[in-house]
């Protein structure tokens, strides 16, 4: 293809003949980013167009096909595995947004020029407030905006005390109409999608290579690395190999994915604030293997949940002493707490003037143009032409802003009235429609209106932007500026380079030689806890799905049962109570199958409430348990996880009100349950993890086996040999016993199989000796007092006595109906090893509270006054 | 006027507290007027680290840390403190009230520390109720100190003083209808009135002297932590401290410990527990004349 590519063909409705529904009546049509408007494409599109011409017809909608697939493989697009597919997600477009060297130099230049400016502000209003003092800001400007952090200003400190508040800056940009960029909002709290630009770029990569062969893109690894290095410099006394922690808030955070995904690629702990400590004014992680401290603390919560104790003590939110540890110069938080004051949007109108008082220099580049309704006049500007402004918070950034002309006349009287009573909290920032660029749509490419969000990292000497970004298509009706979205359609930004020569960082940061190391002590104690919980609960499904595919067989297969079924039907359904799968009032033969159906049917009936064992709620658990570890999965193995559960929960949903299909859906969720088992044990590194994982596994089956086994004896002595078959079905031992035993059912032969064969996989021994192992290995020697793998294998001694006195008992089948009382204190005292385990290991913490705020401050007033 | 203060608070808990953290507003800070000639602060158990600096608004602040089981925590503050705050200055000789509002919005460099405290803060928001109270002695024109003497001394008239009705978190709306509380309220209520009218106005904690001077009625709110008002008289006069709860000016009967927006910002003792149970409190004051 030449350069002379005709420009109808690319274009189903051209940008500069559309009707601009966008600009409504004030603004000036949009520009394009691809094609100049004289019927011409815009030199830095042609390789680009080039290599899509060359994918034939479809060939387009097939790359953005596998790029969904990928999104949604790779978990970016739902948060949690199975949350509703409606829930907002995040696309990639095929068509990537490239901008030429020479235009990405400039745009650096000035988004350096601006984050150094924010970072001098900060610094003002945190230390001496020279500002306010000149009255370059108005007091409304630091004491009206929420995020001035009163506990973080430092009066008496001198300028150095505490500097750069700001190391990660993000801007929002749009191109004008005139061609020029502009800020629409300036992020210097925690400024979020760097992550999903990163993914963007890595999952075009895999689908589009052809597009990087003709094109040089810049990488974005470089900026990563520098980034990395820089945040190991920033620890306190320079120290050696320091731990960098990211703080999170878990898994309900709608950033989630991205803070898994920087922790990686920065090679941080990925923590939340429950697993920080402060002792002595030093930070610390709460680890298997003790107190471990933390030197630099990369922040993606709200700065005010930070420290409790000074920001705001009435949610429990954060780390206690932190502020404290920070002050004395033992912690490193990055950004500062207070950093999220420079996000205001009232700011933007200020910052000509503070860059001439703070730096001495022009503003580079200009936001939109921003009035603070503060301002004597500002109002009566914006109800000359209020088509021309949108309306948004002063001080928070996170609202969108909002178009007074779209509003219906009550609704635009009473904003006006709000306004009026308190107009400093409000800014009018113009309308200034942003450029359009091409994007994949069912009638081919149409030109979409984007904006991008640049971010920038200070590497301890100077600031660096990733060359690279998140674009983003703006949906009809949005008014854009406030908080990244939780979904929409991005697009990959590729910062064009002239020559094949990338830029080089500095060389490698000089590490101090790392200790070898072969256990995972460093495993913070609520990542184990985690684990622990993920592999009784994946353990727990399991034994459900065996459980219920034994009675259904049964019940499918006889409508009338016969005495000996009914007796088996019978164990299974207190089996099934005790698991607590059904209510103790459904646990007999003839209710059985209504209470099977409707354990299911309760899936699809929301507010009615389920047993605690419920297939439903085990399924909560793990999808909420895996997405909480998926820091330690590799890639695979979390795919692994998470589709084959999807694929159980919805053969489980479609199973439909049969016998049949629970059967069908029971297979399914044991497919899920080995799937679990091979991908851990092929994947995953022994010890730490691993340990954790299977400990909770081995405890959740012997306790099952224990239980099982002792409902199946609870027969008449006559009638022992219903229960020991029941128990070869349950413990899937039948086809081992026949190969040694042929036929001839006895007691004491089925109870060595399954209670005190140490070869059984499925039997009560193996767990024993397993969880002895795996205790033993955790500490060795039994170092610490509670010696919790000389309690494994006092159970297992219990065990083997068990089979030994049913063996010497003169009639073995009354000897084995005695046992239950013996299997159900061998089932306790494995949960109450359970109960040492998580006291041991996983720091329950008592609750905390607060004093000083509530009601002790009134029984202080109460006590005289 | 010389003062011993001598502040003692003790908190008893149910089951131990493992990890305690502590920020105390507990030093009585100096002052041009205010000289505290000595001051020590004593924390049973011992704290395993302490920090002592300044707040944001100048107080002094110390932070107390103790990680070792403990049932109880008590510290006493003891101070010897001169007072001897200048008289009001003339009523009629102070600014227009709207012309102090103005000031104080304009900020720059004689009215930005005082502009602070015009704006709203968690526990004492301009509130429309409290300000059209206050308004009642605030006509157009008239001189701030004028005015603020007026509003003092209607507070003490029409409110009664009386303790239990109200808690710390208790709405000035609240206090409003039910004209009744304590010298908190009364403190958080002028102040969100004066807030609501643009004037800046901070919260005062504190001690009133015991006995009261001889020949002198008992006064409300003695023997405890004690709150009243700074009101701001433009930049010329600066501030001037109003006791709402006994009608006076504070001149040599109070001793100064901190100032903030509002309770919130100086409670005396404040602290994150891990364990403990529920808790008691108590708190004995006494402030000497020597």
């Amino acid at each position: 293809m030449d350069a002379n590519i005709p420009v109808r063909s690319i274009y189903a409705v051209l940008p500069d003949t559309r009707d601009d529904t966008q600009g409504g009546a004030s603004g000036a049509a949009a520009k394009d980013e691809m094609v100049d408007g004289h019927g011409g494409l815009r030199p830095h599109w042609r390789a680009i167009l080039a290599t899509f011409q060359g994918f034939g017809e479809h060939g387009l909608s097939e790359r953005a096909a596998r790029l969904d697939r990928a999104f949604a493989e790779e978990g970016v697009t739902a948060l949690l595995p199975g949350a509703s597919p409606d829930a907002p997600a995040w696309r990639c477009d095929p068509v990537p947004l490239p901008i030429p060297a020479g235009e990405f130099v400039d745009l650096e230049a000035a988004l350096v020029q601006r984050a150094r400016l924010l970072s001098a502000l900060l610094d003002d209003v945190y230390g001496p407030q020279a500002l306010l003092r000149e009255g370059v800001l108005p007091p409304a400007a630091v004491y009206g905006n929420r995020n001035f952090l009163r506990a973080l200003h430092q009066p008496d400190a001198g300028p150095q005390a505490v500097s750069q508040r700001l190391q990660f800056y993000a801007a929002d940009l749009l191109r004008g109409p005139d061609g020029a960029w502009r800020v629409l909002s300036d992020r210097t709290s925690a400024a979020s999608g760097i992550g999903y630009a990163r993914e963007n770029r890595r999952l075009l990569t895999r689908v589009l290579p052809e597009g990087f062969k003709l094109v040089q893109v810049r990488s974005m690894r470089p900026f990563f690395d520098r980034w990395q290095d820089a945040l190991h410099r920033m620890a306190p006394d320079g120290r050696a190999n320091p731990v960098v922690a990211l703080l999170t808030a878990g898994i309900t955070d709608p950033q989630w994915f991205e803070h898994l995904f920087l922790s990686r690629e920065l090679s941080c702990a990925l923590v939340e604030s429950g697993d920080l400590t402060v002792r002595g004014g030093v930070v610390f992680l709460k680890t298997l293997r003790g107190l471990q401290r933390v030197d630099v603390i990369l922040r993606r919560i709200d700065g005010q949940q930070l420290d409790p104790l000074e920001l705001d003590g009435r949610h429990l939110a954060g780390v206690p002493g932190l502020l404290d540890a920070m002050r004395a110069g033992n912690v490193r938080i990055v950004n500062d707490s207070g950093a999220g004051f420079a996000e205001a949007p009232m700011l933007a109108a200020f910052l000509p003037a503070l860059a001439s008082r703070l730096l001495g220099e022009q503003l580079l580049l200009d936001s939109v143009p921003t009035l603070w309704l503060g301002e004597p006049h500002a109002l009566a500007r914006v109800r000359q032409n209020l088509p021309g402004w949108l309306l948004r918070d002063s001080f928070d950034s996170r609202h969108a802003p909002v178009a007074p002309s779209e509003l219906p006349p009550e609704a635009r009287g009473a904003l006006f009235e709000r306004i009026g009573r308190r107009p400093q909290d409000w800014t009018a920032v113009a309308v200034v429609n942003p450029s359009t660029a091409p994007c994949l749509t069912a009638e081919g490419l149409q030109p979409r209106p984007v904006i991008v969000r640049l971010f920038l990292a200070f590497d301890g000497e100077r600031w660096q932007a990733m060359p690279g970004g998140l674009a983003r298509v703006v949906p009809v009706g949005v008014h854009p500026g406030g908080a990244l979205p939780q979904g929409g359609l991005s697009k990959d930004l590729w910062v064009l380079t002239e020559d094949r020569a990338d830029i080089v960082g500095p060389g490698p940061l000089a590490v101090a030689p790392l200790a070898l190391r072969r256990s995972s002590g460093e495993l913070p104690s609520r990542v184990a806890d985690n684990l622990f919980w993920l592999g009784r609960y994946v353990e727990r499904l399991e034994r459900a799905a065996r459980l219920v595919r034994a009675a259904v067989a049964r019940l499918v297969r006889a409508p009338t049962a016969l005495p000996r079924e009914l007796a088996e039907l019978h164990a299974l359904a207190n089996c099934l109570c005790d698991a607590g799968m059904i209510d103790a009032e459904q646990a007999k033969p003839s209710l059985l199958p209504e209470a099977l159906l409707s354990m299911l049917a309760r899936t699809r009936e929301a507010g009615e409430r389920r047993p605690r064992g419920s297939i439903v709620r085990i399924f909560g658990e793990i999808a909420r348990l895996t997405e909480s570890v998926r820091d330690r999965l590799t890639g695979d193995m979390y795919a692994t996880f998470t589709q084959t559960l999807a694929a159980a929960r919805v053969e489980t949903e479609q199973s439909g009100r049969s016998l049949d299909g629970l059967g069908h859906a029971m297979v399914a969720i044991q497919r899920f349950c080995t799937a679990v088992a091979g991908a851990a044990a092929e994947n995953m590194v022994r010890g730490g993890g691993f340990l954790f994982l299977d400990l909770g596994r081995r405890i959740e089956r012997a306790q099952a086996v224990a239980g099982e086994v002792g409902r199946a004896l609870d027969q008449p002595a006559g009638h022992i040999e219903i229960g020991l078959s029941l128990i070869l079905e349950l413990c899937d031992s039948a086809i081992t016993y026949r190969s040694r035993y042929m036929n001839a059912l006895q007691a004491a032969p089925v109870l060595d199989l399954v209670l005190a064969d140490l070869g059984n996989p499925r039997g009560l021994a193996f767990q024993l000796a397993a969880m002895h192992g795996l205790l033993d290995e955790l500490t060795p020697n039994g170092v610490g007092g509670d010696h919790l793998a000389g309690a494994a294998a006092g159970l297992l001694a219990q065990a083997e006595a068990l089979v030994s006195d049913v063996l010497a008992a003169p009639n073995q089948a009354a000897t084995a109906a005695t046992m239950p009382r013996r299997l159900h204190e061998i089932a306790a005292g494995v949960a109450s090893l359970s109960d040492r385990i998580s006291r041991r290991y996983f720091a329950l913490l008592p609750a905390a509270q607060t004093l000083g705020w509530g009601e002790d401050a009134a029984a202080m007033s109460r006590d005289a006054k | 006027m010389r003062y011993r203060v001598r502040h003692v608070t003790t908190y008893a808990y149910a089951t131990p507290v493992d990890l305690a953290a502590h920020v105390l507003h507990l030093s009585p800070r100096s002052l041009p007027h205010q000289e505290v000639r000595q001051a020590h602060l004593l924390a049973t158990p011992r704290p395993s680290r302490l920090t002592d600096g300044h707040d944001h608004f100048g107080n002094k602040v110390s932070w107390m840390f103790l990680d070792l089981p403990h049932e109880r925590f008590e510290v006493t503050v003891e101070a010897t403190v001169d007072v001897r705050f200048p008289q009001a200055p003339d009523p009629e000789a102070t600014p227009p009230w709207e012309s102090v509002a103005a000031e104080a919005m304009a900020g720059g460099p004689g009215a930005w520390r005082a502009a602070e405290f015009a704006f709203d803060s968690p526990m004492a928001a301009a509130d429309t109720g409290a300000g059209a109270y206050v308004a009642g002695s605030f006509p157009p024109g008239r001189p701030i100190l004028a005015c603020l003497l007026d509003l003092n001394a209607r507070i003490r008239r029409e409110f009664t003083f009386k303790g239990g009705v109200t808690t710390i978190s208790t709405p000035v709306s609240r206090v409003l209808a039910m004209r009744a509380g304590v010298c908190q309220d009364f403190t958080h209520l002028m102040i969100s009135g004066l807030r609501a009218l643009g004037l800046p106005a901070r919260y005062v904690s504190g001690y009133l002297r015991t006995k009261p001077p001889p020949g002198v009625v008992a006064r409300r709110g003695a023997d405890q932590s004690h709150a009243w008002v700074g009101a701001w008289l433009g930049a010329a006069h600066g501030w001037i401290d109003l006791d709402p709860t006994n009608d006076l000016v504070v001149v040599d009967e109070h001793v100064v410990l901190a100032w903030g927006r509002d309770y919130g910002d100086i409670s005396p003792v404040r602290g994150i527990l891990l364990g403990g149970g529920r808790h008691s409190v108590s708190v004995s004051v006494d402030l000497e004349a020597l």
